[in-house]
């Protein structure tokens, strides 16, 4: 009887121990398949309640080539409001319930822009160790400076059309991004583990989709108005709304 | 049997953790290795001060300088021979301590010795798990310099010019630049684009080499980028050149090209 | 040392208080280190006691060499000035000093017997103000206000790094010599035990103005060293007064030179070697006026001289100074006799020869405690003449001492010191021409603003 239990023991200690090895290794991903019928979405708007704020004219005067590279002229992106009170870049990801699975990073890379001396888009999502690649599609040369508080912090000059790949190792919410070149340039990267995060439209909309089902924190994150947090239980082929309020 | 595959298994994940981790508290500069138990003692006595109980910069006096004393336990440093985002090798801690950082409040340990050094460089790598979490990249390659000439000073200039230098180092390189003013470094304290016509000695090191390496690893930390894409290493020693040319208190070669083309 | 022995010492020490007076001068300058925001121990292995990166610093002329030295580099509430002063309790003692047998009665005869004295006092205050007027020029200005009034230990101005070389070093005043081991900085300050006893020695019976290295000098010096400090020189040209300002004596020169280098050895530490002597001649005699001598025209001059060998050594936490000093002067100046009346020396004259030295260990766990042992001893080799004792001058001093530093700070320093120190001057009783012994044991603090 005693025997048997310790074999049991046995068994129990040397899989777990293979999975810390293997872990260590970054080799393996554990059962998380999402259930081809799981279906489930997590659908809804984050709105701004009250007057929005006017964004403040920025002057690019500095950078003549800034100048010439708008169509419209800059102003600040820290609280976007579009028609219907939507707030855009907000940053809305699951925070708990997803217990300690590992995902692998998408093979497609994320993509931030230097556009007319401005960040597209101005808050960038992504999974730790996801290709980033930066573009700069300004004729004027920009230096992107990432400063992270959990990441290795770099900063590269990048002229016009020069190629810059880069990656995130470790979850991060959010990095603030700024060129040194251009000091109103502001930007923010989100680094998750996971996929199951989205950033808001400029209607405020977003979707969380295929969440395995079960029951899960979301956090809704905006850089000037902080974070909001609901929890969600979510079935299988299930559809939720999920809505967030941010005031001032 | 199974027990003592788990045994014998779970005593070499030990085994290369412990050694992982004990490398971590050794430094190895050249033939020198340094060892942290001993950098301690001596952090106490020389270090301690400025750079804090906990390596983070908080010392006593650190209030009353600028630039303010390095924060170890963040891992970024300005003076590497590694790229933008990387480590440092234990040499470029090293060869920090033993020049100095010019201009600022840090002084050249040189008179202590050699073996001293290295163990302080083990010390200060104690301060941050990113020394053992991570590996330093491989130091950058600076290929040999070619000659300076009117024609190399000129496209320096030009890059000077084009890569947008001049926004922070201003466009006669006394580094009040149109976005100078607005300058933080990583922490937060404001910060002056280096001043290239005072004659100060580069913080770095003050050799055109030095000079070469840092346009390529960017000194992090600070608003100084990495222009290891931005630039062709023949395009970098123009740079070089063009910047040696504005240091008119200083007698470079570069100065009498610049001033005989005139 | 076994620790029990250490432990016995120490409680004895600690047992008897002591206030201390008498030797001048030993700092650290903490205004340097307000300067700079680095700590005492950056500089010094203990204050006073210098470290390799505190000789460095000093011979670059109180400079760090990182471009932020000269004066307008610091707040303009900034001074370069600190005060040094140790307030103790001592007791002094001597075992054979000639006394009235009966008190106050001077016809009753001299006896020989032992006194002691003891109680709170106070060595007098160093006001130093050093440091730099410009990059490359530094100054050092030094006033010791005692007892006996205000005296100018040291004034001096210095180039340095003439033409861009940390090999030439200019610099004129008065000023310590570059002494192989530092008086100014040795780390105990008791009357039997604070000097170095060769530092000062001069034979009895003998009227050399100079009296020993260990004295400030007027003149010049040109001093260089290597980047690191490991290999040194320094050559001094001064002015044989033996410090004393006014043209008091003649107008010849000594000249002083040191040479050290110092290399570093796997596991022990940095080691160091070096040779130093002090060549000069001395009056013996003066013109007069009237019969009174008058200053400044000193003639006559004999040959002196002192030279030797050291050593610094490091095994870790511990490090010894080992120092020999040869010494000799001319007969004339060792039977204080005027060179132009030879026939007035006595029987036998010649000039005295003498050999001394001192062995000091320090024990510096931390840059907080600092515990010191240090023998010395002389022996004269030839007495200047048959009248004088052969042993006339030799001496042996044990000292035993610690220093701690409950607070080490950018701004200022305190240290507290016991001390006990014993010398034996060999038939130096004055009676009976046995040995004469003296002992201080003091205790006190010692502090630097």
């Amino acid at each position: 009887m005693e025997r048997q239990a310790c074999m049991k023991l046995k068994y129990a200690v040397i899989p777990a121990w293979v999975v810390v090895a293997l872990s260590l290794s970054g080799r393996v991903t554990t059962g998380w398949a999402s259930p081809a019928d799981a279906s489930t979405s997590l659908k809804g708007t984050a709105k701004f309640e009250g007057t929005a704020p006017k964004p403040s004219p920025i002057d690019m005067s500095a950078d003549p080539l800034c100048a010439k590279a708008r169509s419209t002229p800059a102003a600040t992106e820290d609280i976007v409001v579009g028609a219907d009170g939507g707030l855009a870049n907000v940053v809305v990801y699951v925070s708990d319930g997803l217990s300690s699975h590992s995902f692998p990073p998408p093979e497609q890379p994320a993509t931030l822009e230097q556009k007319g001396c401005q960040y597209r888009p101005h808050v960038l999502a992504l999974q730790a160790n996801q290709k980033l690649e930066v573009v700069n599609s300004d004729e004027t040369t920009h230096n992107i400076h990432p400063t992270p508080n959990n990441n290795r912090e770099w900063n590269m000059s990048q002229p016009h059309g020069v190629p810059l790949e880069q990656s995130f190792a470790r979850e991060e919410i959010a990095i603030p991004v700024k060129c040194n070149v251009h000091p109103w340039m502001r930007g923010y990267i989100a680094v998750f583990k996971h996929p199951y995060f989205a950033v808001t439209d400029k209607n405020g909309g977003f979707e969380l989709k295929n969440l395995p089902p079960g029951t899960y924190t979301i956090t809704a994150w905006q850089e000037k108005l902080g974070t909001q947090i609901q929890k969600v239980t979510v079935a299988a082929g299930e559809s939720k709304p999920l809505d967030f309020a941010f005031k001032q | 049997m199974r027990m003592k595959i788990t045994l014998a298994s779970s005593a070499l994940v030990v085994t290369l953790l412990w050694r992982v981790a004990g490398l971590a508290q050794e430094s190895h500069i050249g033939k020198l290795v340094g060892h942290a138990n001993r950098g301690k003692a001596l952090y106490r006595r020389y270090c301690v001060f400025c750079h804090g109980e906990y390596g983070d910069g908080t010392g006593e006096s650190a209030p009353y300088l600028d630039p303010k004393p390095r924060d170890f336990t963040k891992a970024v440093f300005k003076c590497r021979s590694t790229p933008s985002g990387s480590l440092p090798l234990d040499s470029d801690l090293y060869d920090t301590i033993s020049r100095g950082v010019h201009a600022s409040g840090m002084p050249s340990w040189k008179p202590l010795l050699r073996q001293e050094r290295a163990d302080l460089v083990a010390y200060i790598k104690t301060f941050s798990s990113a020394f053992q979490e991570e590996k330093p990249a491989a130091p950058v390659p600076i290929p040999p310099e070619p000659p300076s000439s009117q024609e190399s000073i000129k496209r320096g200039g030009e890059l000077f010019q084009s890569l947008n230098c001049w926004s922070c180092h201003g466009k006669d390189g006394r580094g009040h630049g149109p976005s100078a003013a607005s300058l933080t470094d990583s922490k937060g304290y404001p910060i002056t684009p280096f001043d290239f016509t005072s004659g100060t000695r580069f913080k770095c090191g003050d050799s055109d080499p030095e000079m070469f390496r840092d346009l390529v690893t960017g000194l992090d930390g600070t608003p100084m980028p990495s222009f290891a894409n931005a630039m062709t290493p023949d395009q970098r020693w123009d740079v070089v050149h063009y910047i040696r040319s504005l240091h008119v208190s200083r007698k470079h070669s570069e100065v009498k090209i610049q001033s005989a083309g005139q | 040392m076994g620790i029990g022995t250490l432990k016995g010492i120490v409680l004895q020490l600690l047992a008897v208080g002591g206030l201390f007076a008498g030797m001048p001068s030993a700092y650290g300058i903490p205004a340097f280190a307000r300067k700079y925001g680095l700590p005492c121990s950056a500089c010094h292995e203990a204050w006073p006691m210098l470290n390799n990166f505190g000789q460095t610093f000093k011979d670059n002329g109180y400079q760090l060499g990182n471009e932020r030295d000269a004066p307008i580099y610091q707040q303009p509430a900034y001074w370069p000035i600190m005060f040094r002063t140790t307030p103790v309790w001592h007791r002094e003692n001597n075992n054979r000093q000639a006394i009235d047998q009966v008190p106050g009665n001077a016809g009753s005869g001299l006896v020989e017997s032992s006194v002691t004295t003891s109680g709170f006092d106070l060595s007098g205050v160093d006001a130093i103000t050093a440091g730099t007027l410009y990059k490359n020029i530094s100054f050092f200005i030094q006033p010791f206000i005692g007892n006996s009034g205000i005296m100018l230990a040291q004034a001096w101005a210095r180039f340095d790094n003439l033409a861009g070389t940390h090999w030439l070093n200019f610099k004129l005043g008065k000023f310590e010599l570059d002494e192989p081991i530092s008086q100014e900085r040795s780390l105990t300050a008791s009357n039997t035990g604070g000097g170095y006893y060769n530092y000062f020695f001069t034979p009895p019976g003998d009227n050399n103005f100079f009296g020993g290295i260990g004295f400030p000098q007027l003149g010049a010096e040109l001093l260089g060293h290597s980047e690191n400090d490991y290999t040194r020189y320094s050559v001094a040209v001064v002015t044989d007064s033996n410090g004393a300002t006014g043209l008091p004596s003649n107008q010849d020169y000594d000249v002083y030179a040191n040479f050290n280098q110092a290399f570093e050895v796997p596991w022990f530490g940095e080691q160091q070697v070096g040779l130093y002597g002090y060549f000069g001649e001395s009056p013996t005699y003066f013109q007069t006026s009237g019969g009174s001598a008058i200053p400044g025209t000193g003639t006559g001059n004999r040959s002196f001289y002192r030279l030797g060998a050291y050593g610094h050594w490091y095994v870790n936490k511990f490090d010894f100074y080992t120092f020999y000093m040869h010494g000799s002067d001319n007969v004339f100046l060792g039977n204080s006799v005027p060179a132009n009346q030879p026939a007035k020396l006595p029987l036998g004259a010649v000039g005295p020869l003498w050999n001394g030295g001192f062995v000091e260990a320090h024990y510096n766990p931390n840059p907080r405690l600092v515990v010191i042992g240090r023998y010395e001893l002389n022996r004269m080799s030839r007495v200047a003449n048959q009248t004088i004792r052969s042993n006339a001058g030799n001496a042996d001093i044990w000292t035993a001492g610690y220093r701690w530093y409950p607070i080490m700070s950018p701004r200022a320093g305190l240290a507290w010191t016991q001390e006990y120190s014993r010398s034996t001057n060999a038939g130096a009783a004055p009676l009976s021409g046995k040995d004469d012994i003296r002992n201080s044991l003091q205790m006190g603090f010692d502090f630097d603003f």
